[in-house]
């Protein structure tokens, strides 16, 4: 009765469905071999093409295998990468260069000085909300939070370039310390004082005139964060100097003030061999 | 030579390890080459001892290079003591002159001044960093040169890195001499302690490797490729997924050495989560626990949880903020509002 009946519409249903699965299937399969058809055809056509242009070129010149005006896609594609290798360099070269990231930008700022390049430094910024500073590898003596307090919320750029300059004059700073200890360590009685920011060098340094030492003590202060040359010199000799002495005091002093500190070095070097 | 100096240099002496002793000594700088010379490094400690002893009685040495001695060793093996980390705070924006003789002029006057009985030492490093040596005495006794404190300040940085040893109770007094000293005008401790002074340093100098990402090409090289094993016969099943673990553990690690920690403390001060029909605790009280995670090395540990399938990469916030949080210590409580949870105290 019911049931039975039931039964027969249900297997009904049950074949028509598969059926229209089946056609569908069907369709499909058609849909990718005409696309695939639609594939060889392009590819024969290429070749063809290919072979034509051979032929011709073996008619003209001599040895020309491919044509130069349609290079391969593989040999563009090679350029095109190295082109941007090379553009990212660039960025790297001028010092602040960065990348995004999914949830904000991660900056890299290299320092150099006069032409050597020295560490880089790197900053994580999140950008969703406000602008914030995820993590870093920036020293713990640079005043980061001073600087991103007056100018990461308002002018990125800003920010970038002054916390650049502090940087940049560190590592300049330093570099020209280390190599005053490692280059003229002859010439430094005692050893070199100097502190993290190296914003403040105290030191004994030996300058000899006709074959006989003299004792000077020299003080640099850096007082710009953002300047690798000191803003403040005090050279001094033994109370009981000779005047000319006194006056060579001054003159260093000065010499401090606007050359780094192992070029000055290095002058006194070559100075003195002229003098003996 | 006071005897309890000679006594304590030779307890110093006996600490070092045979084969370091000449070259300590030699650092050291109070005994001439010649008098090493006339020492046989090779006899048992005890006798080394009793020699350099001798030496020094008749270059008449005092508690000051006594105590200079002692900085060197400590210097060199860091890690026999525990170190804390103290974070300094100031208000004003001009530029730190780090003056060496000013600070220490300062931090004398000011120890001085509350207590008389302290020997003072300091020591400075070519990484700006200075070493501070302090003996206590109370107000009735001299120093005991065996209950020393270890101060490590590197200048313009406002972290210092203190180990004290059980008088405790000077510790008010030494964070006040270094803030006066130092130019900052409040002191407060971190939580954040190790064996290892150099990796704490890492931590907060934050030279330990962290991977940014940048466009700089790295040399091939330095990417860790894995050689191929020569048998081909070995399919590696899940290789996408050993790769996703690998990616993922070097964006939260980095590439490089991990700072050294032995452990982990997290103070939980949450709810226990049961069925309720369990009903374990009748009164809603927070249940309070503690989770200790300690090993030689944790963070190295950490780090080959995934790698080595005992974890499931990326590893829960709570265990990888470490370095970057600088605390080891944590306190974890109900997060208040709509959404149960737990929220880090900061």
């Amino acid at each position: 009765g019911v049931f039975a009946h039931l039964e027969m519409l249900e297997a009904r249903a049950h074949e028509a469905a598969v059926k229209q699965e089946e056609m569908e299937q069907q369709e499909e399969k058609l849909a990718r071999l005409k696309a695939r058809v639609q594939e060889l055809r392009l590819q024969r056509d290429e070749l063809r093409a290919k072979v034509d242009l051979q032929q011709k070129g073996q008619l003209g010149k001599e040895g020309v295998v491919s044509d130069p005006a349609q290079p391969s896609a593989r040999a563009v594609l090679e350029w095109k990468i190295k082109s941007v290798k090379a553009m990212l360099q660039v960025f790297y070269l001028t010092g602040i260069s960065g990348k995004l990231t999914k949830r904000g930008v991660c900056f890299c700022i290299s320092t150099a000085y006069e032409g050597t390049y020295l560490d880089s430094y790197h900053l994580d910024l999140l950008t969703k909300a406000e602008v914030q500073i995820h993590r870093h590898s920036v020293p713990i003596f640079i005043p980061l939070e001073q600087i991103a307090k007056k100018y990461l919320q308002t002018d990125i750029r800003r920010f970038l370039s002054v916390l650049s300059d502090h940087l940049n004059a560190y590592a300049g700073r330093r570099y020209q310390a280390d190599q005053l200890q490692d280059r003229f360590s002859d010439r430094i009685e005692g050893t070199l004082q100097r502190n993290s920011l190296c914003n403040l060098l105290v030191f004994n340094y030996n300058v000899s005139r006709k074959s006989k030492t003299f004792p000077f003590n020299a003080r640099l202060l850096y007082g710009d964060p953002c300047c690798s040359l000191p803003t403040e010199v005090t050279v001094s000799c033994t109370p009981d100097a000779p005047a000319s002495l006194a006056e060579m005091a001054a003159a260093h002093s000065d010499l401090f003030r606007r050359v780094a500190l192992h070029k000055a070095f290095r002058s006194f070097s070559s100075t003195e061999g002229s003098v003996d | 030579m006071d005897v309890t100096v000679a006594e304590y240099i030779r307890r110093t002496v006996l600490k070092i390890p045979r084969d370091e002793i000449k070259t300590m000594l030699q650092k050291w700088g109070f005994l001439s080459e010649t008098q090493l010379q006339t020492v046989n490094f090779h006899q048992i400690k005890e006798n080394i001892s009793q020699d350099v002893v001798q030496l020094c009685e008749e270059n008449s040495a005092d508690i000051k290079q006594a105590a200079v001695l002692d900085i060197i060793y400590n210097h060199i093996y860091p890690n026999k003591r525990v170190w804390s980390v103290y974070q300094m705070n100031k208000t004003g924006e001009e530029t730190e002159f780090f003056d060496l003789t000013d600070f220490k002029k300062k931090f004398k006057r000011r120890l001085r001044s509350a207590l008389k009985n302290v020997t003072i030492n300091f020591r400075e490093y070519e990484d700006n960093a200075v070493w501070i040596r302090i003996a206590w005495g109370t107000p009735y006794t001299k120093p005991n040169q065996y209950k020393t404190s270890y101060v490590v300040y590197h200048s313009q940085t406002p972290y210092v890195f203190i180990s004290v040893s059980v008088l405790k109770s000077n510790l008010p007094l030494l964070c006040q001499a270094l803030v006066v000293a130092s130019n900052y005008h409040d002191i407060r401790e971190m939580e954040l302690r190790s064996h290892s002074l150099n990796s704490l340093k890492d931590i907060v100098f934050k030279r330990y490797s962290q991977n940014f990402q940048t466009y700089y090409p790295r040399p091939l090289q330095e990417r860790n490729v894995a050689p191929e094993s020569g048998d081909l016969r070995i399919i590696q099943e899940n290789r996408n997924e050993k790769e996703r673990i690998q990616r993922v553990n070097q964006e939260v690690f980095g590439d490089g050495p991990q700072p050294k920690l032995e452990f982990a403390q997290y103070k939980l001060e949450t709810m226990f989560k049961s069925d309720p029909k369990m009903d374990v605790l009748d009164e809603k009280e927070p249940f309070r626990c503690l989770v200790k995670f300690s090993s030689p090395h944790l963070l190295e540990s950490l780090k080959s949880l995934a790698p080595a399938g005992m974890a499931d990469a990326p590893l829960s916030p709570l265990l990888t903020c470490i370095p970057q949080k600088a605390r080891n210590y944590f306190k974890i409580r109900e997060k208040k509002g709509f959404f149960p949870g737990s929220f880090v105290s900061p």
